[in-house]
């Protein structure tokens, strides 16, 4: 049984004059442990599709069945809880809550829901030992470099034990060096926490890395290909 | 956590939320002192007018109160007398004579009430004796000397030692002049009272109205602490079925009326600022959510529940009115500890003062009670002003908000 299963996905913007079809016809599936890349260029709908996937936005027709739940059918307050305990998210900028410390970022999911302080406290000291942050745990995120963050996004994506992580193109902004460590540490973290990463981007580094492409154009998969 | 991303959130814009917590400090230090003050002239009021003749509980005939005529006495005084000293709360008691009457110089005449008095039980009940300005209190022994306030003087164009003649009626309706000599003046805070009282020695009184007998139209009666008032005009009220006792909130009831209408001015007062503070804080707190659309949009998307997203703009409000509110309430606390040791010194307006009643000296006073009062308007006016911006925040579409912002 596949863990995310995307069935007849179709999504159209109707905020403009000219409606905008954004997905068309989508049939995918992700399965666990995955570390899979979704490319293609602007416009493409990589970001609606994700967007879709996390519970987000919802398509204008078709359903998205994660974990056994069709989310489409979800009423919205299910829909968060259902997104803090089985969705992790990373963004492209990075999105830490500035007046927090690195530790208390990571935390603040594990509050939402509703883990002791003793555990999450325990918890989120791991986690940023784990994606190399040990030294910079009471760090606000100012304080902190763009690769930095983004590892604190990572680490508070995975606080609250999701059953996969959706990833934004999370090395648009930061140089090759942090893109390529950062990659390294997702990868790890793939591997040691068993954990399905799928990420949209357009970063040939990030495409390389992937163990799946799914390219899309014009709403529709073009390609969805193993890497060797 | 929650509580305290709250209290860090009204921080990351200092310069902006100083000018709200200044606002609102400002807003209740001016509100607070000025209710303080307009209290202080009320409680001067009520004070000087218990201390300059009023007393706290005062027992007349149940006609009287209807008809001030010399024929309706207090006819078993004695009983009285024993009810009053059955009471341990007594200060002091005062039996007067009332007479309508009017008051004549060479120059004019005017209306006044007309009090004898026994010099020495009076001083347990009024501070008149305090408020002499030219002469003494009854000092010597002479006859028919008369204590006239200051502003009848003038008005009569009379000095210390003028002569001055008073005419009323004796029991039997026949008209009475009494010549008397002015050993005293007085000016209390109160140019009505100064205008229309004059006071005798009862035996003189007695004398000219050729009674043996005292004639009391009231007894005045003065308790050990204002707390008591209530219990002894119930006990002499039971005590005496025959006679009106009566609280100084019943015979002057627009002294009451100011006295308790003060504390509602000083809430209306507040609130009023805290309605036009409602909508700066509101507007503060707008500014700091459509600030934030984007991080809001991405704590909702990560699971923060709407409710979560609420309560945490509510704390924020909460934060920053009742901070500005502590404030506000210390520093209006401090000036109002001050001047209620120091005193306002408005002896510029004292004319107008006095026509109120209330002493040139304000001493601002604000009750412990009304400090909880505001602290919960505070609470509610940031529950209101939370609202919009709250509203604002909890209607955000996850996608949509990381998307546009």
């Amino acid at each position: 049984m596949a863990l995310i299963e995307l069935k007849d996905i179709s999504k159209t913007y109707n905020t403009t004059a000219v409606p905008v079809n954004a997905l068309k016809d989508i049939n995918i599936t992700f399965e666990k442990q995955e570390f899979t890349a979704i490319v293609g260029p602007s416009g493409s709908g990589k970001t609606t599709m994700l967007n879709i996937l996390g519970g987000l936005d919802k398509p204008t027709n078709g359903t998205v069945i994660i974990d056994n739940n069709d989310i489409t059918k979800m009423k919205p307050g299910n829909l968060v809880d259902f997104r803090l305990n089985k969705i992790g998210f990373v963004f492209q900028a990075y999105n830490l809550i500035p007046v927090l410390t690195a530790l208390e970022n990571v935390e603040f999911i594990m509050l939402l829901q509703k883990v002791s302080k003793k555990e999450r406290r325990e918890q989120a000291e791991n986690l940023l030992q784990d994606v190399g942050l040990g030294d910079r745990m009471d760090n606000r995120p100012s304080q902190l470099s763009g690769g930095q963050q983004q590892r604190v996004a990572v680490a508070r994506a995975l606080a609250s034990k999701p059953a996969f992580v959706l990833a934004d193109e999370p090395t648009a902004n930061l140089d090759s060096k942090s893109a390529e460590s950062l990659l390294d540490m997702m990868e790890e973290m793939n591997k040691k926490h068993n954990m399905t990463f799928i990420f949209s981007t357009h970063d040939a580094r990030v495409i390389k890395r992937a163990r799946r492409v799914v390219t899309l154009e014009d709403g529709m998969v073009k390609e969805d290909k193993i890497n060797k | 956590m929650l509580t305290q991303l709250a209290w860090k959130n009204i921080w990351r814009n200092k310069k902006r939320s100083l000018v709200i917590i200044l606002a609102i400090m400002l807003g209740l230090w001016g509100g607070l002192f000025s209710g303080a003050i307009m209290m202080g002239m009320a409680e001067s009021m009520v004070d000087s007018a218990i201390d300059r003749y009023l007393g706290h509980v005062e027992i007349h005939s149940k006609k009287f109160k209807d008809d001030v005529q010399i024929t309706n006495y207090i006819k078993d005084v004695k009983a009285v007398e024993n009810a009053i000293n059955a009471q341990d709360s007594i200060a002091g008691y005062s039996k007067r004579t009332i007479l309508e009457g009017m008051a004549a110089s060479a120059a004019s005449s005017f209306g006044v009430k007309i009090v004898g008095i026994d010099r020495v039980a009076e001083k347990s009940v009024s501070r008149l004796y305090q408020k002499i300005v030219d002469g003494d209190y009854f000092d010597t022994q002479k006859r028919n000397q008369v204590i006239i306030g200051k502003k009848l003087a003038d008005r009569l164009n009379l000095k210390l030692r003028s002569k001055i003649i008073l005419t009323f009626q004796d029991v039997h309706g026949e008209i009475i002049y009494l010549a008397c000599r002015i050993t005293g003046i007085f000016k209390t805070e109160s140019s009505v009272f100064d205008e229309t009282n004059v006071f005798l020695r009862q035996v003189d009184l007695m004398r000219s109205l050729h009674q043996t007998e005292t004639l009391i139209h009231e007894i005045a009666i003065r308790v050990k602490s204002a707390k008591y008032v209530p219990v002894v005009e119930q006990n002499l009220a039971s005590a005496l079925p025959g006679l009106a006792v009566e609280t100084w909130e019943k015979m002057a009831p627009e002294l009451a009326f100011v006295s308790s209408s003060m504390e509602a001015f000083t809430y209306l007062f507040v609130a009023i600022i805290l309605f036009a503070l409602l909508f700066g804080i509101t507007n503060n707190m707008l500014m700091s959510v459509v600030e934030r659309i984007r991080e809001l949009g991405i704590l909702t998307a990560v699971g923060m529940k709407k409710s979560r997203v609420f309560f945490m703009i509510l704390l924020e409000t909460i934060f920053l009115s009742m901070t500005g509110g502590i404030l506000g309430m210390t520093v209006g606390g401090f000036f109002i500890g001050f001047f209620n040791s120091a005193g306002i010194d408005l002896s510029a307006f004292a004319t107008g003062l006095e026509s109120f009643g209330s002493a040139s000296m304000l001493y601002p006073f604000l009750p412990a009670s009304m400090y909880i009062g505001l602290t919960i308007m505070i609470l509610f006016a940031a529950n209101i002003a939370a609202l919009l911006p709250a509203w604002k925040a909890t209607h955000l579409t996850p996608a949509e908000a990381i998307r546009t912002y």
